[in-house]
């Protein structure tokens, strides 16, 4: 099939910008390397494998505690990336951003520091029916050590937050609502500016899960007008176990230590000690401090690129696999909404996720499989599991239709 | 294709005809599997002799088809066998999907032998006999993780 005159394409030299990204070169089952499920780790430029190497043969000491010449660099390194992020997103101040291991650990920190003092019996926190498991669990812990509610704001079949039933919900009982900025499974990008305004309105604090939009959609703290923002590291085409959280100074300033321990202190005695401010008073011993020097990396790469010119690319990648895996016979594709990134859940009658996931591995084609940490997602749509292409900027045309003929072929054999 | 290693035309025929699919009024014994990596759930159930010998075998759920085809497969081996005997098959196949190389008496089960480099689709051919153990042992409920070997 070939939809390329139907979709003209962005000025983009994808070509150039695969050189960046070692990885893609390696072939797998003798077959090259079609790297489809970027919403779950992203592959690493070149920039920022060499980043952390760097550090480590060059700059290597511990942060914010020695006062030799390594340790002023480390230091700095470490810093810079809070500053950098801090421009990434739109943050007022760098002393806005928490630097943690990733989007599970600033959720948990928003359960355990904010919410749970605060929360009492009766109380709700909203969540909606597309959120990933890391949005709810944390939640669900929250509830019950406090007694609190959870309540799930519905979604229609074409996987688009029902906003009326959501604001609807914002009843006076409600003093959390937590929401993915995107949605790991649909690719649904929710119009958080528009649910800001409405929790805002009434008081209620609003949590935003960005693991899945930070790495395509341009940001800005000021403009969406959340409370909590959640950024994850490996999906940002920097290392694992790194990650943020964002969120207003007045905010931060009234939230109790999370983990206690070096680093996160100003005065220890036995008899009681004092905390240092935020963001450090969130970061008990020793970071990931490679891995922030490699995300610090992986931000300026992405900034060279630039965001807004990744999500057109990407939007146009997206449109064009939609229109080609719709021509696979008995495709059914979960998530329709009008505002998507370029993630595509899909299943194929007769055929389980499971086994076209490794039937197009054979094909050398890495897609995700399973449920997607979402299992309520799941439930709603009535399916065990689906297979989930996501793609990101140095993904190709040539790459869609390859994949669309594997996934042709691993019909024929199981249906 | 070059996948046909997992696939080959013993797991495909299983798994598009599978044998004892189905349900069994009345049963003496029944249990739920859920494979903790996708979240499928296989309901095997099972008429057994009052000398506790499985005289039938039914399994249903949409399952994978490393799923299908083992439950296919298994529902043709077990008939006759008492407990300790599907105990003894059950570890006998893990030691094929292991790669301990094939063992005669499991017949197309054989066919499995390739999970040995699939560690992650295991699960799928260990949730059949999940399911058979836990209903012989007389409870109505397993996962993939709660099995012994």
């Amino acid at each position: 099939m070939n939809a390329q005159a139907e979709f003209p394409i962005v000025p983009f030299d994808v070509e150039r910008i695969r050189k960046d990204f070692p990885l893609l070169a390696r072939t797998v089952h003798d077959k090259p390397l079609i790297y489809f499920d970027n919403a779950n780790t992203s592959q690493k430029p070149a920039a920022v494998i060499e980043a952390v190497d760097h550090f480590y043969r060059e700059t290597n000491a511990n942060v914010a505690r020695a006062v030799h010449q390594l340790g002023e660099e480390a230091t700095a390194a470490y810093e810079g990336t809070r500053n950098k992020l801090a421009r990434f997103i739109g943050a007022g101040s760098p002393n806005e951003i928490v630097l943690t291991s990733g989007t599970t650990q600033a959720i948990n920190l928003v359960a355990y520091s904010y919410a749970m003092p605060r929360l009492k019996a009766g109380d709700e926190i909203l969540v909606t029916t597309m959120e990933h498991h890391a949005n709810i669990v944390p939640w669900q812990l929250v509830c019950a050590h406090t007694g609190a509610k959870l309540k799930v704001a519905p979604i229609t079949e074409r996987g688009e937050l029902i906003v009326d039933a959501f604001v609807e919900a914002l009843t006076p009982s409600v003093k959390l609502a937590a929401v993915t900025h995107v949605s790991n499974v649909l690719g649904t990008i929710n119009p958080i500016a528009e649910l800001a305004r409405a929790t805002r309105k009434r008081g209620i604090p609003l949590l935003v899960d960005g693991s899945q939009a930070a790495p395509h959609l341009p940001l800005d703290m000021r403009a969406l007008g959340c409370d909590f923002y959640t950024i994850t590291g490996h999906k940002l085409y920097g290392p694992t176990g790194t990650g943020a959280l964002w969120t207003r100074k007045e905010l931060l300033a009234d939230m109790p230590p999370f983990f206690g321990g070096g680093e996160m202190i100003r005065e220890v005695r036995f008899e009681g000690t004092t905390f240092a401010e935020p963001p450090h008073r969130f970061e008990a011993g020793t970071p990931n401090i490679a891995g922030f020097v490699g995300l610090g990396a992986a931000l300026d790469y992405v900034e060279s690129i630039g965001r807004e010119c990744i999500a057109a690319y990407e939007g146009e990648l997206r449109d064009y696999a939609t229109a080609a895996l719709k021509t696979v016979p008995g495709l059914r594709i979960f998530g329709e909404a009008r505002e998507k990134t370029a993630v595509i859940s899909f299943l194929i009658e007769g055929a389980h996720a499971h086994d076209l996931a490794t039937l197009l591995d054979h094909e050398g084609v890495a897609v995700r499989s399973g449920h997607h940490c979402a299992h309520p997602l799941m439930r709603f749509y009535g399916v065990p599991a689906t297979a989930r292409i996501s793609l990101a900027f140095y993904n190709t045309r040539e790459e869609v239709d390859r994949c669309v003929a594997a996934i042709g072929k691993v019909r024929q054999l199981l249906a | 294709m070059s996948a046909a290693a997992l696939y080959p035309q013993v797991v495909l025929d299983h798994y598009r005809n599978p044998r004892n699919r189905g349900r069994l009024d009345g049963c003496t014994h029944a249990a739920d599997g859920v494979n903790a990596l996708c979240g499928d759930v296989l309901r095997v159930e099972l008429d057994c002799t009052p000398d506790r010998r499985i005289a039938a075998i039914r399994f249903s759920g949409e399952a994978c088809a490393i799923t299908t085809a083992t439950a296919s497969m298994l529902s043709e081996l077990v008939r006759g066998m008492d407990e300790a005997g599907v105990t003894s098959a059950a570890q006998r196949f893990e030691r094929v999907i292991e790669g301990a190389g094939e063992d005669r008496d499991l017949g197309d089960l054989n066919a499995m032998a390739e999970l040995q480099r699939h560690p992650a689709r295991r699960k799928c051919a260990r949730l059949p006999w999940a399911a058979l153990r836990a209903a012989l042992a007389g409870r109505s409920h397993t996962t993939t993780e709660q099995e012994p070997a």
